[in-house]
């Protein structure tokens, strides 16, 4: 009866019961687990209550999910045999028997020796890996200027962040703005497909980059299972971002969930992540989150903020305010308590030095911790083929050198989105473009006429990052770009 | 600064040297461009075989794997006999093995020649079926080269050695055929003994020394891959298979599978991972093992083969430049050597001579065109 406590079935923005499949049983360490057809295993098992989802190796602390995007490793089970599966973007399958790791894993005791065959061969102009905004931007502009374009991504769908945000946007009005992000990943979603010289890979991860003669080679695997090579003249990297973890006792502990992992479980799966939650950061994300949840019908019991003010905008701190829920400033966690998962989270305030104030020391009752405390961008491809990289602490973490075009130090390799620097959808978007035309440019396919179009975006770029917010991104692309 | 005796190198070859030969109150410095084990020793796949084809190796790697033995209890670094397991797949390769296993057991190593079902027995997920036998030599093994390299290191400087990172031998100084000194990015340090450990990159210490002798040693680029940790017990030996690739893959402590194959590159200073041995390794792994095609790849990475031309290092002394020694060019198996190699070189240079068949390693041999029966080499 579990199951029906955490599905959402009255939503104000999203209709879950119009989206779900067919309804089909899956088992949980024998025990018959009801799931829908195109979600994720976590999400189906986090829906029946099931929050533990394996035990680590060494101290057998219990796991759970943490990205529910495919980039941290928390969410490792045992499908059909088959050890270390990544549960948040595995789709459930009638029958599918799951298990949790307690140890390392045992390998099948058989299997049938695998017959060889050559790899799937999939060639076109331009590879662009990731179909987020700036993935889809790019893909949409580079069919446009005459590129046959191949996009690939790891998850099940179409649109990166932008499928869990319900909220509409801020900026120009040719940049989406007052439109809800899921609903401009739907607009782009339906451009790309509309396209006949875009095809689409999806539940395929890209494992590597690489130069192979005068073409560009990703190694991509879909469904965990098929090798497919992909080449081309030119890629783009648009991988997005990886949610940052911070230090405190008992951050491992189920419950302890990424921002977007919440977005992800409410409103792309209908998953409710809790009853109760804490979360940590008062940037646009923290808030925006809060939000969201209790649209979901979640109780936001507060949100702290190590810095004296609040990074986000100020008409979401003010509604957040106004629902009630306390925005403690200068306030960081200092520890998550709980048997199995989250319980109590315990929170205190902080002097200049970032040393916690004994006797300040506040208790949550919540049984979620939501982490908003910023992301780093994945450049794991374009440090393994060789880009330079850097260190820009105003974007996230390392990122790679790249020119206003966005090419990276390879030539033919471009870069866009939060994977070139953390920002926003509406400049992934604009960056997408830019890397898109450039790319069908350099390869040949595009009219010098689309050198206008470059122009025409990186002027939108500037105005969007001309404001109080953009000026932080400024500094940080002053460090990374290069003529 | 001044030092009795430099170092040139501090992968497994420097390190277990400069722990010899301080253990013998030799006063000795290693310089090491990047860190400890930075050049191929971190990069190996951590075998250690006395099943060779030669006398010599035989002998050599007897010893050696005495002295991993030892050490590794005395230091307490990770050194498992859990054996090397070559399968075969036809009467020719038997034969050829039977031969190697007899002189094998010349000279004290038990190998001895398997069935399939012995070998399944051995490694329970080993696909049999076109294996007709192994030779399986139960005294070989593996070591953790982090823990081991790190170890020998320590050891020495706390008999006295000295270890330098970051610290790059730019010149030697030679004056009528006498060193006086190692010209570092550091500033000088005068010597009369030099010692080039430094494996792929060998032949640019022998031209500072300007040698006249030709010593040919490449480097060629070869990588391994590691697995997802899985629980202990699955693959115990090293196993090896010619026929698929020249691979070999094992175990490791941590619990991932490691292995390689013989996809070959140069000779080439560059260590770009490539996806066709990423693509062969796959191929070969699953042959041999069906179930890894179940596991995922954690990492590949590529290290150097020093190799010469029959895959024998050179060791010895450089007669026309006084008291210049090499140990370098170790192809696929420098690692399993190394304190057997520590051993014959520190007899050499504080004794003038060794128990061990060093003449096998004879730096003059390329010169003189006496080349050696070319050393097994996996990978
Ligand atoms: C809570 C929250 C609220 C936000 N609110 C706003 C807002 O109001 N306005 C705004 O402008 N922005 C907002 N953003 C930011 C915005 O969502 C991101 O900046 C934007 O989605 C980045 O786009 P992207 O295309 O670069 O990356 P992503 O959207 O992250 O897409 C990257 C894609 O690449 C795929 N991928 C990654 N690695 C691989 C691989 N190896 N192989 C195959 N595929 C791969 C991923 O599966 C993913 O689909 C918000 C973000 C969050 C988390
Ligand atoms: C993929 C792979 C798998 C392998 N598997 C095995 C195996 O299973 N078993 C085995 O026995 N062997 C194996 N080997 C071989 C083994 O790694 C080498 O033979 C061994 O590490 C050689 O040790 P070394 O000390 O001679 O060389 P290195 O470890 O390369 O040390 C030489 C050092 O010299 C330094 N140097 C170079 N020039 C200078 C300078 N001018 N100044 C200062 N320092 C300098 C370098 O930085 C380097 O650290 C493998 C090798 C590879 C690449
Ligand atoms: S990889 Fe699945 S939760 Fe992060």
């Amino acid at each position: 009866m579990l199951v029906k406590l955490m599905r959402l079935t009255e939503h104000p923005i999203l209709n879950f019961q119009e989206k779900r499949g067919r309804k089909i049983t899956i088992y949980f360490e024998g025990q018959p687990i009801e799931a829908y057809e195109g979600e994720t295993i976590v999400m189906a098992l986090h829906a029946a209550g099931i929050r533990v989802l394996g035990y680590s190796v060494h101290k057998h602390r219990p796991r759970g999910l943490f990205c529910a995007i495919g980039k941290c490793a928390s969410c490792l089970m045992t499908v059909n045999g088959i050890p270390n599966v990544r549960t948040c973007i595995t789709l459930v399958e009638d029958g599918m028997k799951i298990e949790r790791q307690k140890d390392k894993p045992k390998l099948p005791p058989t299997v049938k020796p695998p017959k060889f065959k050559e790899a799937k061969k999939v060639s076109g102009d331009i590879v662009i890996i990731g179909g987020g905004p700036a993935g889809l931007m790019a893909a949409i502009n580079a069919a446009d200027a005459g590129a046959k374009v191949i996009l690939l991504d790891e998850n099940p769908m179409l649109g990166g962040q932008l499928v869990k945000q319900t909220h509409k946007f801020f900026g120009k009005r040719e940049q989406f703005a007052g439109v809800r992000g899921v609903k401009i990943a739907e607009i782009l979603e339906e451009e790309v497909r509309k396209r006949e010289n875009i095809e689409i890979f999806l539940e395929t991860s890209a494992i590597m980059l690489l130069q192979d003669g005068d073409e560009k080679l990703v190694v991509g695997v879909r469904k965990n299972k098929e090798l497919i090579e992909f080449r081309g003249k030119a890629v783009i990297v648009a991988t997005g971002a990886m949610e940052k973890m911070i230090p405190f006792e008992g951050n491992d502990l189920p419950g302890v969930y990424g921002a977007g992992a919440i977005q992800t479980l409410m409103n792309t799966y209908g998953v409710k992540p809790g009853d109760r939650v804490l979360i940590v950061g008062a940037g646009n994300v923290g808030l925006i989150l809060a939000y969201q949840l209790i649209q979901a019908g979640v109780d936001v019991k507060a949100i702290v903020e190590a810095m004296p003010k609040i990074g986000g905008y100020f008409v979401h701190a003010a509604k957040i305010r106004r629902l009630g829920v306390p925005i403690l400033t200068r306030h960081t966690i200092l520890r998550a308590e709980g048997k199995e998962k989250v319980e109590r989270a315990v929170v205190a305030q902080i002097d200049e030095k970032w040393r916690s104030i004994p006797g300040t020391e506040k208790v949550f009752d919540v049984d979620v911790i939501a982490l908003a405390v910023g992301l780093r961008p994945s450049i794991e491809l374009l440090h393994q083929v060789g880009c330079q990289i850097k260190y820009v602490p105003e974007l996230g973490g390392h990122v790679v050198i790249r020119d206003s075009r966005m090419e990276t130090t390879i030539k033919g390799i471009f870069v866009a989105g939060d994977s070139a620097g953390i920002e926003e959808a509406t400049t992934a978007m604009l960056e997408g473009k830019i890397a898109g035309i450039a790319a069908a440019l350099e390869i040949g396919t595009a009219s010098s006429e689309w050198f206008k179009e470059i122009e025409k975006a990186q002027k939108e770029l500037d105005e969007f990052r001309a404001g109080p917010f953009g000026r932080k991104v400024l500094e940080g692309i002053k460090k990374v770009v290069v003529e | 600064m001044r030092s009795e005796i430099v170092i040139i190198g501090g992968g497994i070859i420097g390190v277990t040297l400069a722990h010899e030969l301080a253990k013998r109150g030799e006063q000795v410095t290693v310089l090491e461009k990047k860190y400890i084990g930075s050049g191929s020793t971190f990069r190996c796949g951590t075998g250690i075989r006395q099943q060779f084809t030669d006398e010599a190796n035989i002998k050599v790697m007897k010893r050696s794997v005495e002295l991993w033995k030892k050490y590794s209890e005395e230091f307490g670094f990770p050194f498992k006999q859990t054996g090397y397991l070559f399968l075969l797949y036809d009467d020719e390769e038997v034969r050829e093995f039977k031969r190697n296993i007899k002189l094998q057991n010349k000279f004290g190593v038990p190998t001895r020649l398997i069935t399939p079902e012995e070998a399944k027995e051995i490694v329970p997920i080993l696909d049999i079926s076109e294996v007709v036998a192994a030779s399986w030599n139960p005294t070989d093994g593996k070591a953790d080269p982090f823990f081991a390299t790190t170890a020998f290191a320590r050891e020495a400087e706390k008999l006295g050695a000295k270890i330098f990172e970051y610290t790059e031998a730019k010149d030697i100084i030679v004056e009528n055929g006498e060193i006086r000194g190692v010209k570092t990015n550091k500033g000088i340090i005068k010597t009369e003994i030099v010692i080039n450990a430094a494996n792929a990159w060998a032949k640019l210490i022998n031209a500072m020394a300007k040698i006249p002798i030709k010593i040919p040693i490449e480097p060629y680029k070869h990588q391994g891959v590691i697995t997802q940790p899985l629980k202990g017990g699955e693959i115990n030996p090293m196993i090896i298979s010619l026929k698929y690739n020249d691979a070999y893959l094992t175990q490791t402590e941590h619990g991932g599978i490691i292995g390689g194959v013989g996809v070959e590159y140069g000779p080439t200073y560059d260590l770009t991972p490539t996806y066709e041995f990423l693509r062969e390794v796959s191929k070969a792994f699953t042959k041999i093992i069906p179930v890894l095609g179940e596991l995922l790849i954690l990492r590949t990475w590529a290290g150097f083969y020093a190799k010469t031309p029959d895959s024998n290092p050179a060791i010895g002394r450089i007669e026309e430049i006084n008291e210049f020694y090499i140990a370098a060019g170790f192809s696929g198996h420098g690692f399993m050597m190394a304190p057997a190699v520590a051993e014959m070189l520190a007899d050499l240079i504080t004794r003038g001579k060794t128990e061990l068949p060093i003449e096998w390693y004879d730096p003059y041999r390329f010169e003189r065109g006496e080349l050696r029966e070319t050393a097994l080499q996996m990978g």
